[in-house]
């Protein structure tokens, strides 16, 4: 069921109807019949994966929400105890829970793993054994946002283990939390003690969120329909055959694609929140003016920020506190060189420069099983491990050259050049494979010709004069919005309600443009959302 | 506390540790100051903090990081 159809409209309109027809207790019955419905209607073949991981989720939950309790128990009932006999018991119980823990997270990791890379490495496994002794394949098809509900479940289950919430003994509820349709397709990723309180209370309806929520649904479609949906074909007739175009082909491909890309997730991502805030749920933010960032490591605060968290929370910090780490920083802080500002410098940030790289790397991993994934993940990772382990040599060097790093010059500097390594990094997104990305790099650099790339735009880039002009349109909206919004700290919504004639001005205006402007109707496939199958 | 309040000072200068209830929610150290402030603590107080721990309601404000510190050594 596509974001663009008016069917999913339709579905969305009798959700929200019924929800607030619903007694305000039961509400939370209509979203979870709505969610249930949603995934049937759009993968039904497949869900019994999340039902797989809704009945693990659950169960393993209250196990360990229940061994919790045993072990506070126990060690209360045991009076006669001493601290190391408490302190012994408490470990043991912790070791068991911690096994308990990775069992469930094997299982459903494990699934996901599976899925994203048993084709590829059955496609190894066959090359090694050769033609004639090659195993059959089977066709795999990933459900749908399997990455998404995996990973807010896994995190789940993780702070039940670790105490920070108490575990649901509502299976229904459970499955609402792991299932909840608007954030099934893409997210954002959800931590359990955000979202799950706010899908289960009864909320009202609210004139004034209702607007709010459809403001950003409109704006959702705007970005989509208008924009990615007209780039996204550009971008493949270039990168699909990228061995006959020239280096300035490649670079607007590139560009087009670092477009499309954008406004094509944070369009669904809108969407899904819009459609969250008019039920009276406030789901986090996903993006934040990302192609403003001053550094990588600012860029990936900013973009895709609920994976960055649950990244953050379940791998970064676990990693960046291993003792093997922890000992290694102490014994270089230790050393003549950790005295020096460059050595005290490394031993500050080995752990966190080290917990970067893995996240990375499990982010490039993540992204799928092709060996250009794991360079993306290994080529942001080191860019972010070398800035922060070399932090004094990077000031160094702006001292001796005199640079003013305050001032603004200096910012928008910085401000293109991360855009640029952004750039960098998204050729192994866009490349088909390896020998793609090296003919991306090669023909970039040396084969820039803007004449060829006229005549190739015409005879092979799937772009009418129209698209262009619509995209360069809804682009500089997009640009324009986002530099009110990163100067004044604000969001266009909120600068909106103060102003309600501009606001109703601007909101017709944003529906007849998706009317006459969008890309939809019944001729029209549209595109899935480009994290729809991870 | 004034202990406590001295290692903070020393790990990022400029931010009033004294007083702030929010340093994490509105962004005042980031992962690279909160590691900073984990192997600091695990020094100072011979304890070992886990990743388990580092929640916002643990690094908020200098109350929170010493009630955490007490925790984790009583245990």
């Amino acid at each position: 069921m596509s974001y663009t159809s008016l069917i999913f409209w339709a579905f969305v309109c009798a959700c929200i109807l019924l929800y607030f027809l619903f007694p305000k207790a039961h509400r939370w019955w209509v979203l979870l019949a709505a969610s249930w419905f949603f995934y049937g209607y759009s993968s039904l073949k497949y869900c019994y994966y999340i039902l797989f991981t809704t009945v693990t989720t659950w169960g393993f939950a209250l196990l360990l929400d229940r061994m919790a309790e045993q072990t506070k128990s126990e060690v209360k009932s045991h009076s006669e105890w001493g601290r190391p006999e408490k302190k012994a018991y408490k470990e043991k119980r912790k070791k068991l829970s911690g096994r308990m823990l990775l069992l469930y997270v094997i299982l459903n990791i494990g699934i996901l793993v599976f899925l994203k890379y048993y084709t590829a490495a059955m496609g190894g496994i066959n090359s090694l054994l050769g033609e004639a002794h090659a195993l059959p394949v089977m066709k795999l098809i990933l459900p749908l946002g399997i990455s998404f509900y995996t990973f807010q479940s896994v995190g789940y289950v993780i702070d039940v283990r670790n105490g920070l919430v108490r575990a649901e003994k509502n299976f229904a509820k459970v499955s609402l939390f792991v299932s909840f349709f608007p954030q099934i397709i893409q997210g954002p990723i959800s931590f359990y003690d955000q979202l799950a309180g706010q899908l289960y209370e009864g909320h009202d309806f609210d004139w004034n969120r209702f607007v709010s929520g459809a403001e950003l649904i409109l704006w959702g479609l705007f970005k989509k329909m208008l924009i990615a949906d007209r780039a996204v074909n550009a971008v493949h007739s270039i990168s699909d055959r990228y061995s006959e175009f020239n280096g300035t082909s490649l670079t607007f491909a590139l560009l087009m694609y670092a477009l499309q890309l954008y406004v094509d997730f944070s369009a669904g991502i809108d969407i899904s929140r819009g459609i969250a805030e008019i039920i009276g749920i406030n789901m986090t933010e996903n993006f934040h003016q990302p192609y403003f960032s001053t550094s990588i490591n600012d860029y990936w605060r900013r973009w895709h920020i609920s994976l960055g968290g649950w990244m953050k929370k379940y791998i970064f910090y676990p990693v960046a506190v291993l003792p093997v780490l922890t000992r290694a920083s102490k014994s270089i802080g230790k050393s003549g060189f950790g005295k020096t500002r460059y050595g005290s410098n490394i031993a500050k940030t080995l752990a966190a420069a080290v917990g970067s790289l893995i996240v990375f790397i499990v982010v490039g991993i993540w992204h799928g099983s092709e060996a250009r994934y794991f360079f993306f993940g290994l080529y942001n990772g080191l860019i972010i491990m070398i800035s922060v382990l070399f932090k004094p040599f990077f000031e160094d060097i702006n001292r001796w050259l005199h640079i003013p790093s305050e001032s603004k010059g200096m910012y928008l500097f910085r401000m293109i050049r991360t855009f640029i390594l952004v750039l960098i990094g998204y050729v192994f997104d866009i490349a088909p494979n390896m020998a793609g990305v090296r003919a991306f790099f090669v023909r970039m650099l040396t084969d820039q010709n803007v004449h060829i790339f006229m005549q190739q735009k015409r005879a092979s880039v799937n772009l009418s004069m129209l698209d262009l002009q619509v995209i360069l349109f809804g682009t500089l909206v997009v640009l324009v919005s986002s530099v009110i919004q990163e100067t004044r700290k604000v969001t266009i919504r909120e600068m909106l309600k103060t102003r309600p004639v501009i606001r109703w001005i601007i909101l017709t205006s944003a529906i007849a443009l998706i009317v006459i402007f969008g890309v939809y109707g019944p001729n029209f496939d549209s595109v899935q959302f480009v994290y729809a199958q991870y | 506390m004034e202990e406590l309040l001295e290692i903070l000072c020393e790990i990022k200068e400029d931010v009033d540790f004294e007083n702030c209830k929010t340093l994490i929610d509105d962004g005042i150290l980031d992962s690279f100051d909160i590691l900073q402030i984990i192997s600091a603590l695990d020094d100072e107080y011979d304890i070992s903090i886990p990743a388990s721990e580092i929640v916002p309601a643990n690094f908020n404000s200098a109350e929170a990081l010493l009630a955490m510190v007490k925790r984790l050594s009583d245990d």
